[in-house]
């Protein structure tokens, strides 16, 4: 089995223009002399003139043994120059809590069918997608999604928003008069009453479906910034 | 030039599909057109009575689709109308008996021997369906002023479309004054759930179950409201497409118009 952490003590890398000698304080002053000797050996010329950065970590409190090395290695080795490794980027500066509200919406994909035309009797839009349809809903007529529903027109069908349990879904129409309404798994049937011409919006509030003015008590009026759904 | 093939549709029964037919076959041969009228409701045959010529029936669509006879032998002449024929259903088979391909090689030669060729759709979207359409040219459907009628036309629409058919309106049995008293949908209503192109209006007239049960022609009765609007629909089959389209009107009483001016009615 390999011990990484037995690994030699004194390691050399080749970096750019020169050398990163990674060592640790800790160990004998002697040992660590040794360790460097054998590998500048082995370097010869390679070494004349290098950069030579010795890390020992955290390396504060080995200033002599760091001056020692240094000495020793320009004497005898006729490196270049030897320091200590850069010193990192000081703590990191403190983010900045903001939106960017003109570029939130860039990488984010809408999960929305958008469909043009009037869905007649029999047809059937099943979709994990939020739907919004420029045109009327007819009677018979049915819509399946995902999440939200936006008819821009009349609705007069059949609309399951939400499916299979998301009770965060609305039903938005132009003209609301669906002949019955499910959002998640709460069902409610069409009204009898004679339909407004006023744009409303059904959503899920304490457990039963609500039917409101969209125009009065629009949900998302109070929203902070825009949100990409 | 060849004949057009122009089928007559509804969804729902009993909305007039085999009255509009025979009126607008009886109109547009009175137009001088040469007309075959073809029964496609198999097992139900209806338009040889409405026509008034079920007892000169030898041979029907379903002889002619399966080549036990030439159309020529099948198409009953009419003796009141010149240029108008039937070519009726039959009443002892159902509707599987006839293949698209037996109706569309049938259309064919209909098509080289008549100018316009009316099909009278049977209810339901099934096979009698399919068979009617497959090889039409034009589409009509049939609407009555109800909220089931409407609805069944419109999947009736969705179905037509599907197939690459264009379908025009006629909305049937209007009664000005039910509409009037808000008893029932106006054609403006049945036309906002369809929209698609009208091509008529047809108001409700007593005369049209008279002349199915003796079998006489609608069309050549001049005081008829209802044969008046399909002669009118007729002719913008036959090319006068700038027509307009009449309105039905509620003509109300002297006295009602009075009361109504010093606000003692609505």
């Amino acid at each position: 089995m390999i011990h990484f952490e037995n690994a030699a003590p004194v390691k050399l890398k080749g970096v750019g223009n020169g050398f990163w000698v990674t060592l640790d304080p800790s160990l004998p002053e002697d040992l660590l002399i040794t360790e460097i000797d054998k590998l500048f050996k082995k370097l010869r010329h390679l070494a004349v003139n290098a950069n030579v950065v010795i890390d020992m970590g955290d390396a504060r409190g080995h200033e002599t043994l760091f001056s020692f090395i240094k000495t020793r290695l320009i004497e005898k080795y006729e490196v270049g120059r030897v320091t200590t490794p850069p010193e990192k980027q000081s703590a990191p500066t403190q983010r900045i809590r903001q939106r960017d509200l003109f570029r939130g919406w860039n990488h984010h994909r809408s999960d929305v069918l958008m469909l043009r035309g009037r869905i007649r009797s029999g047809q059937k839009i099943d979709t994990r997608k939020h739907v919004v349809v420029f045109g009327d809903v007819n009677p018979g007529a049915e819509i399946l999604a995902g999440g939200d529903v936006i008819i821009l027109g009349k609705l007069s069908g059949k609309v399951h928003a939400g499916n299979p349990k998301s009770e965060t879904a609305i039903v938005f129409a132009l003209v609301f008069d669906p002949t019955s309404i499910k959002i998640g798994q709460i069902t409610a049937a069409g009204s009898e009453k004679i339909s407004h011409t006023m744009p409303e919006f059904a959503c899920v509030k304490n457990g039963s479906i609500l039917v409101q003015d969209y125009m009065k008590t629009n949900p998302f009026k109070k929203m902070p910034w825009p949100e990409a759904v | 030039m060849e004949g057009k093939i122009i089928v007559v549709t509804s969804g729902k029964g009993g909305v007039g599909k085999t009255t509009a037919t025979s009126c607008i076959g009886a109109a547009l041969a009175l137009e001088g057109n040469r007309v075959a009228i073809v029964d496609m409701d198999i097992g139900l045959r209806n338009l040889d009575v409405v026509m008034g010529l079920e007892n000169r029936i030898v041979f029907n669509i379903v002889d002619v689709v399966q080549g036990r006879c030439k159309v020529e032998q099948a198409a009953i002449r009419d003796r009141r109308i010149e240029n108008l024929f039937l070519i009726p259903a039959s009443q002892s088979d159902n509707k599987d008996v006839l293949t698209t391909a037996g109706v569309e090689r049938v259309a064919k030669q209909l098509r080289s021997q008549f100018d316009f060729i009316i099909m009278d759709s049977p209810a339901g979207i099934e096979r009698g369906f399919e068979n009617s359409v497959v090889s039409a040219d034009d589409a009509l459907v049939i609407c009555t002023p109800d909220v089931s009628a409407v609805r069944d036309a419109d999947r009736v629409i969705g179905l037509l479309y599907a197939r690459s058919l264009t379908p025009k309106l006629i909305v049937n049995r209007i009664e000005p004054a039910r509409v009037v008293r808000g008893e029932m949908l106006s054609h403006e209503d049945v036309l906002e759930v369809l929209s698609i192109d009208l091509v008529g209006l047809v108001p409700m007239d007593e005369k049209v179950l008279i002349s199915s049960n003796t079998g006489t022609p609608l069309v050549l009765q001049k005081d008829s409201k209802a044969g008046t609007a399909f002669r009118q629909i007729a002719r913008r089959l036959n090319g006068e497409s700038d027509l307009p389209v009449e309105m039905p009107v509620y003509k109300t009483s002297m006295w009602h118009k009075i009361s109504k001016t010093f606000g003692l009615k609505q």
